[in-house]
């Protein structure tokens, strides 16, 4: 089926290959749709080139998308999204068992391992925001300083109080629910008077009953005492504003992204499906920016267009343009090859995409580092059952988590954690509720008034205390190219390399200890059991664990202060490169114990600054006197 | 559309199967479309058997619920064909999902070309009765409103 353009802002591909815009940004994510914001509301002219349809820009689509979600077989995080082979993305059911020596290319991502990575991420408008679970955590001080603080990795070339004005942006631009006073842990700062546009989501009734029996717990590493305690998570999820937000003006929640009058979207109603889909709108993602981007006239999206290639000026390193191939149908792999010009390109196609784009254009950075040093939280689960039924699927995914050992000098042996307490049960680990129905049936042999029973034991009793560990860069973990592995459209498909060090493997270890004793001091049955079986299978110690992939790509053109170390410079302009900009986690020289996505937005609103200043700096008559110093 | 006999039938055999009422069985709007999927699958004939012995065992235990389930135990749940059917829509009313009969009985009683596991509708979904049994709403639809996650969960007796 042919898809329809929505005339208001979309561009066809002869038009955008006409036009010489500003700025071209590829990718829609939450990344290119606030670059794109923040640059067409100072004027600029922009275009944004997005690989999947348009879909979505209104409420009657969204239902389309919902109500493919409730028809599949498999819930996964990107079973409300229509498969295309023009535009192909990972899926976490791709994800199976590696033998030595044989990659698995069944899926989008060819996989090479050692380590099986489960995480995914979506091409649709709005990018992965689509599906994100919305946790909007800062990175902590100590987060930017790994090598001074702990001997590790390297510092990032802006520190925490750099980035600072930017995460408030940020939280502005997002949404964020939480609340300022939960979150003095680890030399997290906040500015004076600060609150979070919106108050904290309620903690669930389980957060409640497990801070009774946890807070207060020490726990000590490495000559320190750390008391740990149930906080709030802030989240970009509507809730309830914040009078005293933005010095007492207060803060209007955005609301479902529509073509036409909507009354949705207001307040999270708690529907337990923040990923992969939230039917109400309730929770932030990119189209509510890109559709303000939208709004100011000066942005033209072209959609169903993949950028193919990077061309690059070899005498000044400048890009003078980048190919795309527009496809009428998603169905079929005609497609046409169009040229877009810009004065500066953003690759905005998150970190597997963007590095992925450069290199099949040949572009390995003078560091060599392009898809290099690629990162990801590896995910301990533990599960539980409560001694009492909490109500396990209810509410957001997690209201609350235990951030205690986000940092601390035990960080010079392993690494840092969080623990995020869920409250929808132990569906990410098990398959539950559905694995316990067929459990209670089919095998338990359980029917009639004793099934409903057996099933409230067995189901509203859940807790799965999900431990989120960083992975340090490695330039071994990486993102790379083979023309082997192409897609139906000709583009070579990102082959991936993963594993974690012991640094990391120690935190795991750690954390299953802790929750053991956290478990026991709850009085709750630990069900937590790993099987070599599974993908994610490692062994360390003596002791089996199974990592999952944390959805946060991370780190495969990393910032710093030298071409030689670094791809991209603190600003995430390309040291190469110079009308370059390449936004997003890739950026990120380490990932802490931060979701990404907060971060990764506070960077490309500073982008928008610096690309801002660039072009206004161009653009400017010469004024300037003999002598003058250039900017 | 199926015989208002064998609807009533059918229906007092999912109660008793499921635990819920006929009234609430009801109440999810699915009755046909379960009818319909589970005769399409395994044929008329099975369907029919399945609620016959259920009603033959009503009516030799006159109301004695234990009674009642223990014959349902030795000649629906353990027998060969119908029980793997009967535990189907055990399945099929608590999640909308007909899950492909186990191998055995498809070498044993025939293969059906629509035997595959699958969710009957968008609605077959949101209207299962997991999600009530333990206080829940399905994930992604009826949410019970801002903040109720921070209450105990309301669960009914059975
Ligand atoms: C299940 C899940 C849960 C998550 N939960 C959280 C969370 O709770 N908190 C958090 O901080 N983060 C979370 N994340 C991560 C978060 O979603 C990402 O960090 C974020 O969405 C990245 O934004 P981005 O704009 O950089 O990239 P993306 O959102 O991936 O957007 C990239 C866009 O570029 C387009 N594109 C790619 N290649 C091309 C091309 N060649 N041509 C044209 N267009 C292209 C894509 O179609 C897409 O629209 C989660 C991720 C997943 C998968
Ligand atoms: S809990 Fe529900 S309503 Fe709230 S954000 Fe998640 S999916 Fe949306």
């Amino acid at each position: 089926m042919t898809e329809e353009r929505n005339d208001r802002f979309e561009v066809s591909p002869e038009a955008a290959s006409s036009i010489a815009y500003d700025v071209a940004v590829v990718g829609s994510g939450v990344s290119g749709a606030l670059i794109a914001k923040e640059l067409s509301g100072r004027g600029l002219r922009v275009l944004v080139i997005e690989a999947g349809p348009s879909h979505d820009l209104t409420v009657a689509e969204y239902e389309t998308s919902l109500r493919r979600f409730y028809g599949a077989a498999s819930k996964d995080n990107n079973a409300p999204y229509a498969a295309n082979a023009n535009a192909p993305m990972p899926r976490s059911t791709d994800t199976t068992k590696l033998r030595p020596g044989e990659p698995n290319a069944d899926g989008y991502l060819v996989q090479l391992g050692p380590l099986e990575l489960d995480s995914t991420y979506t091409r649709v408008l709005g990018g992965t925001s689509r599906h994100w679970e919305g946790k909007a955590l800062r990175m902590l001080p100590d987060d930017f300083a790994l090598r001074s603080r702990f001997g590790r990795a390297a510092d990032w070339p802006l520190g925490y109080d750099d980035l600072e004005p930017y995460y408030r942006r940020a939280e502005f631009e997002l949404g964020v629910a939480g609340e300022v006073e939960e979150q003095d842990f680890a030399g997290l700062r906040f500015a004076p008077d600060y609150v979070y546009p919106m108050h904290g989501m309620p903690r669930s009734h389980l957060d409640r009953v497990i801070a009774d029996d946890l807070d207060g717990l020490e726990v000590a590493r490495d000559g320190e005492t750390f008391a740990l305690s149930v906080r709030g998570t802030p989240q970009a999820r509507n809730g309830v504003p914040n009078a005293a937000y933005d010095g007492g003006r207060g803060y209007r929640p955005v609301g479902a992204v529509s073509l036409h009058q909507a009354e949705l979207g207001e307040r999270c109603q708690g529907n337990t499906n923040c990923t992969p889909i939230c039917p109400v709108q309730a929770k932030y993602d990119a189209r509510r920016t890109l559709f303000q981007a939208l709004g100011t006239g000066r942005v033209d999206l072209l959609t169903q267009a993949v950028a193919s290639e990077v061309h690059v000026d070899p005498a000044s390193g400048r890009v003078t343009a980048i190919d795309y191939q527009a496809y009428a149908d998603p169905a079929s792999a005609e497609h046409v090859t169009g040229t877009v010009r810009a004065d500066v390109f953003v690759l905005a196609g998150n970190a597997v995409e963007n590095a992925r784009l450069m290199l099949a254009s040949g572009l390995t950075g003078s560091s060599g580092l392009v898809g290099r040093n690629l990162m990801d939280h590896a995910y301990l689960l533990t599960w539980a059952l409560m001694p009492e039924p909490v109500g396990a699927l209810r509410g957001p995914l997690c209201t609350s988590g235990i951030e205690d050992l986000r940092t601390g000098a035990f960080r010079r042996q392993h690494a840092a954690f969080r623990f995020g307490i869920h409250n929808d049960g132990w569906g990410w680990a098990t398959g539950s509720p559905y694995g316990d129905l067929e459990e209670l049936v089919d095998r338990r042999n359980t029917f009639g008034p004793a099934l409903r029973r057996a099933l409230v034991q067995q189901i509203s009793r859940q807790v799965l205390m999900a431990g989120m560990i960083e992975v340090l860069p490695d330039e071994s973990n990486r993102v790379t190219v083979d023309p082997r592995y192409r897609d139906r459209l000709g583009n070579p498909r990102p082959v991936v390399s993963f594993g974690v060090p012991p640094y990391t493997l120690e935190a795991a270890a750690f954390a299953r200890r802790l929750s053991r004793r956290l478990y026991q001091r709850l009085g709750a049955e630990d069900h937590t059991a790993y099987h070599p079986a599974e993908p994610g299978w490692v062994s360390y110690q003596g002791e089996g664990y199974v990592l999952r992939g944390g959805n946060h790509w991370a780190g495969t053109h990393v910032m710093g202060t030298s071409p030689r170390a670094s791809v991209v410079d603190a600003d995430q302009r390309s040291w190469d490169h110079p009308n370059l900009f390449l936004a997003g986690a890739g950026s990120m020289a380490s990932i802490g114990t931060s979701n990404t996505t907060l971060t990764l937005a506070a960077l490309c609103l500073r982008s928008a600054d610096t690309i801002a200043k660039d072009l206004e700096t161009a653009a400017a008559p010469v004024t300037a006197t003999a002598g003058g110093a250039g900017a | 559309m199926a015989s208002t006999d064998l609807r009533a039938e059918f229906l007092a055999l999912s109660a008793a199967l499921t635990g819920f009422s006929v009234f609430r069985l009801e109440g999810t709007g699915q009755t046909d479309a379960y009818l319909t999927t589970i005769g399409d699958i395994v044929g008329e004939a099975t369907v029919d058997a399945l609620v016959s012995v259920h009603r033959g065992l009503v009516d030799a235990t006159g109301g004695d619920e234990a009674e009642l389930q223990r014959g349902l135990r030795r000649e629906l749940l353990s027998d060969a064909k119908l029980g793997p059917v009967a535990r189907n829509l055990v399945k099929l009313w608590y999640v909308g999902t007909w899950y492909e009969l186990p191998a055995a009985w498809r070498d044993t009683f025939g293969p059906s070309l629509r035997d595959r596991t699958f969710v009957v509708s968008p609605e077959a979904y949101t209207e299962g009765l997991l999600w009530p049994a333990v206080g829940a709403n399905p994930a992604g639809a009826k949410p019970f409103g801002y903040g109720m996650w921070a209450k105990p969960p309301r669960i009914d007796t059975v």
